[in-house]
C-alpha cells in the first residue's frame, strides 16, 4: 500500500497499436485479442519496485482515434512519463510518430520521460518497420526505445519499469520538482517529510501568493 | 423588481443604445470604461435590453481591452448579469421559467461563436481578481444554461479543463469557492471531463480542502467539495478505480470520527455534509458497480477501519434519524456480499447493558411501529445485505429459531422475526417475511431447517409449525401487505426444495385455498395476491417430487385445468410482473418506497419471479406425455452434465497434474543447470586426472619397475576391477603358498643338514633330495606363470584404459549422476591402483628375494648332493666293512658252536647267555612305566 513515489504515465499513439493491451498486460497479465476501442481515457495502476523502493504507477491509457486528440492533450501536462507506441506491422503508425512527439513536447512539461515502443514484435512475419528504424528515431529525438509484444508480454514489464527508472534517476539528479504535483510525481506519505528541498525545473503555471 | 416591462421605460432603451455607441466608437479607454460601467449598472434592471443590444460590444471589449482589468471586469459582470438567472429570489414559477429562458437565450447567443468561450477561458488566466472572479462566475452561468455545449467547447480547447482546475489552487478563497461551483457544473454528466479533473489531482485537492475546513463541521465549502467529488465518482468506474488506487478510501475514514461530545451538535450543515460523505462511501461500493471493483473497495474499507467507524456511528446515541438511516444504508452496502465484512458486522455489539448484537438491536427497530419508515426500510436493507451470499449468516439466523438452540434468556433475531411475522402491524409482517426469506435464498439447507420450527400458540394447544402458522394467517384474510409478504416468504421457502413442497401440500387446506384464491374474480387490490397464489401453486407443481399421492404433478395440473383453467392460471400468474411497482423493485436491491403502502415487492423476490414465471407457464401447459419426454431429455441432459462434470473433473485433475509437472520441470531445469555445472567441473577434473595419470605413466615408464598398465586404470569398469582384485588376491595367495613352501624347503634343508651331520654313520634316504629338486622346479614354473599372469594383467589394463578413455570421452553429455559415480569410482580406483601398485612392488620385491633365496637353497642342495654322494660312498665302504665283520663274526660263531659242541661232548656244562639278557630287559621296561604314572 505505502509507496515511496507515485508516477503518472500516459500511453499515446495511433489507434490499434496496442496501447490498451500493453496496459492490460502490465496490470492484469492478460491479453485481449479483440480491439476494444478506447473511448476517452482509461485508468490503470500497479506497484513496482526500483532500487528497493516501492513505486506506484498510475497510468492513463488514451484513445488513439483522431477525434479524441483534444482530450488526450489534457493529460500531457500532469504526466511524468509517456509511452509513445507504434505498431511494427503498420508503417503509417511509425510515420505519425513525429506528430505525436510534437504534440507531446508542446503540451507536456519539458522533463517528461518518453519511451518509444514498437509493439507487436510477435508478428515478425508482418513487420514493416525495422527495429533499427525505431532505434534511430529514438536516438534522434532523445527517447528510450524498446520493442514489445502485448500478446506474449515480451518486454512489457521492462518498458514500464525502465521508464520509471529514468524518472527515478532524474529525481535523484534533482531535475524534477517533486513538490509540484503537476509534474506527475508525488512523494509517498512516509517520505514527504525528508524530501522537501529538492527543486528545479519549471515551477507551476498557476500563480501563487497575492491576495485580493 | 423585474416587474417592469420594457415598454414603460423608453429612456432605458435609448440610454443603452447611447452607451453601446460610446463603447463601440470611443477612442478613449476611460470613456469606454465609464460606458461599460454604466451598462453594468443597468444590466439587472434592463436585462433584456442590455443583453440584446450590448453583447457584441461587450465581447469586443473583452477582445481588445485585455490590458485594462477594470473594463474587463465591468464587461464580464455585465455579461454575467444578463446570462445568470438569480436563484435566491422568490419568484413564482411562471416568472422563473421566463427568466430562465432569457438566460438560456443570451447564453446561446454568447456561445454561438465558440471563440467567445475560448476567449473567456483565456481571461481566466488573468490573475487580477477583478477579471478572474467575474470570469469564473460568467463561465459558471454559461454552463448552467447550456451545459453540454459549453462542456464540449471547453473539452476541445487546449488545456481548457486543466486550467479551470488551477482555480482550486487560488489562494483567494472567493475564487477557490466559486471555482468549486464552476467545476461542479463543468463535471456534470461528462465522463471525459470528470476524468481529466481527476487526473489533475482533484481528489487530493478536494480532500485537502475538506480537511482544512474541518470535515463535517466545515461550512458550505465542504458541501461543495463533496458535491464535486460525487460528480467525479458517480457512475465513473475509471475514476472510482483511481480513487481506490490513490488510497483515498483511507482518507474517508477520518470523516466519520465524530467526537463523543461533538461540540457544535448537529447543525443542518453538518447533517448535509455527513449525508454527502455517506453517499460518497456508497458510490464506491454500490451494488451496480462491477462486483470486482465493489469487492476490492469493501476490502479496503474494512482494512482501513472505515467500516468499524461507521458501525460506531450506528451504535452511538444522539445521532439524527436521517444520518442514522443513511449510515445503516451505507453499512449495508459496505458489507453486502463480502464475507469478511459480514462476519465483522455479525460481531458488532451495541454498548447496552448487557451488550446486544447490533443485528438484534436493528431488528428491534425494524419491527417497531414507532420508528420512522425510512429507518425501518434501511434496517431491512442492512439485514438483506448481511445475508446476501452469506450461508454462514443465514444459518446463524435460522438457528435462533430452532428448538435446540433457542436461548430463552435473551432476545434473538429469530424471536424478533417471528414477532414481526405475527404482529398486528402489516409493515412489520411484511418486513419480517422478507427478512426471513433472505435467510433462505439459495440455501436449501436452511429451507429444510426452517421446516423444523415449531411455535407455541395458546395454552393447552399443541405447538404448530411455522409453515402451518404462515398459511393459517394467509387464509385468515389479513391486509394485502401482510399476505403479499407471507406469500413471498412461502414462495421463496418452498421453491427449489421438494421436501418443503411436500410439507406445504401435506396440509389439506392449502391447495383448495390457493385454487379458490386464483379462480375467484376479485377486485383490483387482490390481483397481486392472486398472482402470488398462482406462483405458489406453480412452484408446488414444478418442484414436486410426486411423493404425495393426492398431489402429484399430474393431479395438480388436472386440478388447475378443472378448477381454474390453464389460460386463466397463466394470466393470473402474469399479474405479478405487470404490477406497477414490480419493475421499480427489480431495478436495485435497496428497498425504497415512496409510501409505506407501496412496500410490496422485494428485489430478490423479483429475481425469483423472473426465474420461475416462464418455467411454470411451460410446466402447466405441458401434457403428461411431453412431460415424460422432457423428463427423459432432462435425464440425458443430466447424463451429459455428469459427463461434462467428469470431463471437467478430469481437466481439473490434469490441470493440477500439469501444474505439478510444470513445477517438477522447473525444478529439474534447475537441477540440470546445477548438474551441467558439475559436469563441466568434473570434466576439467577428469582432464586433470588424465594429465596426472599421463605424468605418472611417463614416470613409471622411465622407472620401468612396474608395468605401465597399472597407471592407466581410470574409468575401469567395476567388474573388471573386481576381477583384477581377485587375480591379485590369487597371486598373493600363491605368493604365500610359495613362501610357505619355501619355509618348508628351508626347514627341510635344515633338517637335511642336521641329518647330513649325523649321516656319517647312518645312511639318509636319497628320495628326499629328488623331491626337493622337483619342488624347486615347480616353484620356478609358478614364478613363470605369475609373470605370465602379470603381463596378461598388464595387457588387460591397457585394454581397460583404452575403454575408459572412450567412456570418459562420451560422458560429456551423460547424466551427471553417472559422472559423479564414475568420479567416485575413479578416485577409489586410483587409490586402489596405487595400493595395488604398492603391493605389486612389494610382491615383486619379495619374489626377487625368494628367487635369491631359492638360488641360495639350490646351491646348498648341490653342496648337499656332493656331500651326500660322499656320504653314500662312505656308507658303501662301511657296509663292506660291516659285511666283512659279519663274515668274521659268522666264522667265529661257527668256531664257538664247534668248540661248545666239543665241550658238551667232553661233558663240560655251559651257561646260556641269551636267556639272561632277555630277562634283564623286561625289568627295565616295568620301571619306566611306573615313573610315567607318577608324573
Ligand atoms: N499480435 C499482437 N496483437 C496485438 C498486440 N497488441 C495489441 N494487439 C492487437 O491489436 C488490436 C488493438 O489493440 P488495442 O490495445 O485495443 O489498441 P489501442 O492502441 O488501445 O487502440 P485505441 O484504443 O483505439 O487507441 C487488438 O486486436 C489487439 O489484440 C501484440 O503485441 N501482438
Ligand atoms: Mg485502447
Amino acid at each position: 500500500m505505502a509507496y515511496a513515489y507515485l508516477f503518472k504515465y500516459i500511453i499515446i499513439g495511433d489507434t490499434g497499436v496496442g496501447k490498451s493491451c500493453l496496459l492490460l498486460q502490465f496490470t492484469d497479465k492478460r491479453f485481449q485479442p479483440v480491439h476494444d476501442l478506447t473511448i476517452g481515457v482509461e485508468f490503470g495502476a500497479r506497484m513496482i519496485t526500483i532500487d528497493g523502493k516501492q513505486i506506484k504507477l498510475q497510468i492513463w491509457d488514451t484513445a488513439g482515434q483522431e477525434s479524441f486528440r483534444s482530450i488526450t492533450r489534457s493529460y500531457y501536462r500532469g504526466a511524468a512519463g509517456a509511452l509513445l507506441v507504434y505498431d511494427i506491422t503498420r508503417r503509417d503508425t511509425f510515420n505519425h510518430l513525429t506528430t505525436w512527439l510534437e504534440d507531446a513536447r508542446q503540451h507536456s512539461n519539458s522533463n517528461m520521460v518518453i519511451m518509444l515502443i514498437g509493439n507487436k514484435s510477435d508478428l515478425e512475419s508482418r513487420r514493416e518497420v525495422k527495429k533499427e528504424e525505431g532505434e534511430a528515431f529514438a536516438r534522434e529525438h532523445g527517447l528510450i526505445f524498446m520493442e514489445t509484444s502485448a500478446k506474449t508480454a515480451s518486454n512489457v514489464e521492462e518498458a514500464f519499469i525502465n521508464t520509471a527508472k529514468e524518472i527515478y534517476e532524474k529525481i535523484q539528479e534533482g531535475v524534477f520538482d517533486i513538490n509540484n504535483e503537476a509534474n506527475g510525481i508525488k512523494i509517498g506519505p512516509q517520505h514527504a517529510a525528508t524530501n522537501s528541498t529538492l527543486s528545479g525545473g519549471q515551477g507551476g503555471q498557476q500563480a501563487g501568493g497575492g491576495c485580493c | 423588481m423585474g416587474g417592469q416591462s420594457a415598454g414603460t421605460q423608453p429612456s432605458g432603451v435609448e440610454t443603452i443604445q447611447k452607451l453601446c455607441d460610446r463603447v463601440a466608437s470611443s477612442t478613449l479607454l476611460e470613456d469606454r470604461r465609464d460606458a461599460v460601467r454604466a451598462l453594468k449598472s443597468l444590466s439587472k434592471k434592463y436585462r433584456m435590453e442590455v443583453g440584446s443590444q450590448a453583447m457584441e460590444h461587450l465581447v469586443r471589449i473583452l477582445q481588445s481591452d485585455r490590458s485594462d482589468s477594470e473594463i474587463l471586469g465591468y464587461a464580464l459582470d455585465t455579461l454575467y448579469n444578463i446570462i445568470c438567472n438569480e436563484e435566491e429570489e422568490e419568484q413564482d414559477d411562471g416568472q422563473r421559467r421566463q427568466e430562465d429562458d432569457v438566460g438560456v437565450q443570451f447564453a446561446d447567443k454568447f456561445i454561438q461563436d465558440q471563440e467567445n468561450v475560448t476567449l473567456l477561458l483565456s481571461l481566466l488566466e488573468e490573475f487580477d481578481f477583478h477579471v478572474r472572479w467575474p470570469g469564473v462566475k460568467l463561465l459558471t452561468a454559461l454552463l448552467k444554461c447550456q451545459c453540454a455545449q459549453v462542456q464540449g467547447i471547453i473539452l476541445i480547447s487546449p488545456m481548457g479543463v486543466s486550467r479551470l482546475m488551477d482555480l482550486l489552487a487560488d489562494s483567494r478563497e472567493v475564487i477557490r469557492n466559486d471555482g468549486l461551483l464552476l467545476l461542479q457544473q463543468l463535471t456534470k454528466g461528462n465522463a471525459a471531463i470528470q476524468k481529466i479533473v481527476a487526473f489533475e489531482n482533484a481528489f487530493e485537492r478536494l480532500l485537502d480542502i475538506i480537511t482544512e475546513e474541518g470535515t463535517s463541521d466545515g461550512g458550505i465549502v465542504v458541501e461543495d467539495c463533496l458535491l464535486l467529488l460525487l460528480n467525479l465518482l458517480k457512475n465513473n468506474s475509471s475514476n472510482q478505480n483511481f480513487f481506490k488506487e490513490g488510497s483515498f478510501i483511507q482518507r474517508m475514514k477520518q470523516w466519520f470520527q465524530l467526537g463523543e461530545e461533538s461540540g457544535g451538535g448537529w447543525s443542518a450543515q453538518k447533517v448535509t455534509n455527513l449525508h454527502l460523505m455517506l453517499q460518497l462511501v456508497r458510490v464506491m461500493v454500490s451494488p451496480v458497480n462491477s462486483p470486482g471493483a465493489t469487492a476490492s473497495c469493501q476490502k479496503s474499507m474494512f482494512q482501513c477501519g472505515l467500516l468499524q467507524q461507521l458501525c460506531t456511528i450506528l451504535m452511538a446515541t444522539g445521532v439524527p434519524a436521517d444520518i442514522l438511516t443513511e449510515t445503516i444504508n451505507t453499512v449495508s452496502e459496505v458489507i453486502r456480499g463480502s464475507q469478511v465484512n459480514q462476519d465483522y458486522f455479525a460481531s458488532v455489539n451495541a454498548p447496552s447493558n448487557p451488550p446486544r448484537p447490533a443485528i438484534v438491536v436493528l431488528l428491534m427497530s425494524m419491527v417497531n411501529e414507532r420508528q420512522p419508515f425510512v429507518l425501518r426500510c434501511a434496517v431491512l436493507y442492512c439485514f438483506q445485505c448481511f445475508l446476501y451470499k452469506n450461508h454462514k449468516g443465514q444459518a446463524e439466523i435460522v438457528s435462533t429459531l430452532l428448538p435446540s438452540t433457542i436461548d430463552a434468556q435473551s432476545i434473538s433475531a429469530g424471536q424478533l422475526l417471528c414477532g414481526g411475522l405475527f404482529s398486528a402491524d402489516s409493515l412489520s409482517n411484511w418486513c419480517a417475511s422478507v427478512a426471513l426469506a433472505h435467510a433462505l435464498h439459495d440455501n436449501s439447507n436452511q429451507k429444510e431447517q426452517l421446516l423444523r420450527v415449531q411455535l407455541a400458540t395458546s395454552l393447552g394447544k399443541p405447538p404448530i409449525s411455522l409453515l402451518q402458522q404462515c398459511t393459517n394467517i394467509l387464509s385468515q384474510g389479513s391486509k394485502v401487505q401482510t399476505r403479499v409478504g407471507l406469500l413471498m416468504l412461502l414462495c421463496t421457502w418452498i421453491s427449489n426444495c421438494p421436501i418443503a413442497v411436500t410439507h406445504f401440500l401435506h396440509n389439506q387446506e392449502n391447495v383448495p385455498f390457493l385454487t379458490a384464491q386464483i379462480s375467484e374474480n376479485l377486485g383490483e387490490d387482490e390481483r397481486l395476491v392472486q398472482g402470488l397464489c398462482a406462483l405458489l401453486l406453480g412452484i408446488c407443481i414444478y418442484y414436486n417430487d410426486n411423493s404425495l399421492e393426492n398431489y402429484t404433478k399430474e393431479k395438480l395440473k388436472q386440478l388447475i385445468e378443472k378448477r381454474i383453467g390453464k389460460e386463466n392460471f397463466v394470466e393470473k400468474l402474469g399479474f405479478i410482473t405487470k404490477h406497477e411497482l414490480y419493475s421499480r423493485a427489480a431495478q436495485k436491491p435497496q428497498p425504497t418506497f415512496s409510501t409505506p403502502e407501496h412496500m410490496l415487492f422485494d428485489h430478490e423476490f423479483t429475481k425469483l419471479v423472473k426465474e420461475l414465471e416462464g418455467v411454470i407457464t411451460k410446466a402447466v401447459h405441458k401434457s403428461s406425455e411431453e412431460e415424460k419426454k422432457e423428463e427423459e431429455v432432462k435425464k440425458t441432459l443430466e447424463q451429459h452434465d455428469s459427463i461434462v462434470t467428469q470431463y471437467k473433473e478430469l481437466i481439473r485433475e490434469q490441470d493440477a497434474q500439469i501444474t505439478e509437472l510444470k513445477e517438477q520441470v522447473s525444478a529439474l531445469v534447475c537441477q540440470k543447470e546445477q548438474m551441467d555445472n558439475t559436469i563441466t567441473q568434473q570434466q576439467s577434473q577428469i582432464q586433470q586426472h588424465k594429465d596426472q595419470y599421463n605424468i605418472l605413466k611417463l614416470k613409471l615408464g622411465k622407472d620401468g619397475a612396474v608395468s605401465q598398465a597399472d597407471v592407466q586404470v581410470n574409468g575401469v569398469q567395476l567388474e573388471e576391477l573386481t576381477a583384477l582384485r581377485l587375480e591379485l588376491e590369487e597371486l598373493r595367495t600363491q605368493h604365500t603358498l610359495l613362501q610357505t613352501q619355501l619355509t618348508e624347503k628351508d626347514t627341510l634343508i635344515n633338517s637335511l643338514k642336521a641329518e647330513a651331520a649325523q649321516s656319517a654313520e647312518r645312511p639318509a634316504p636319497a628320495s628326499e633330495n629328488t623331491e626337493l629338486l622337483k619342488e624347486v622346479e615347480s616353484l620356478r614354473v609358478q614364478v613363470q606363470s605369475q609373470q605370465d599372469e602379470i603381463s596378461q594383467l598388464q595387457s588387460e589394463r591397457q585394454e581397460l584404459q583404452r575403454r575408459t578413455q572412450t567412456v570418459s570421452g562420451s560422458s560429456s553429455d551423460g547424466e551427471s549422476a553417472k559422472l559423479r559415480e564414475l568420479e567416485k569410482r575413479l578416485t577409489t580406483q586410483t587409490t586402489e591402483t596405487h595400493r595395488l601398485q604398492e603391493e605389486l612392488r612389494t610382491h615383486s620385491e619379495s619374489r626377487t628375494q625368494l628367487e635369491k633365496e631359492l638360488a641360495a637353497a639350490n646351491s646348498t642342495v648341490v653342496i648337499l648332493q656332493t656331500e651326500k654322494t660322499k656320504l653314500q660312498q662312505e656308507v658303501g665302504e662301511s657296509k663292506k666293512e660291516q659285511d666283512d665283520l659279519l663274515m668274521l663274526l659268522a666264522d667265529q660263531d661257527q668256531k664257538i658252536l664247534f668248540l661248545k659242541q666239543k665241550l658238551k661232548d667232553l661233558g663240560e656244562p655251559i651257561e646260556d647267555e641269551d636267556d639272561l639278557d632277555a630277562r634283564d630287559q623286561s625289568d627295565e621296561e616295568d620301571d619306566d612305566e611306573e615313573e610315567e604314572d607318577d608324573e
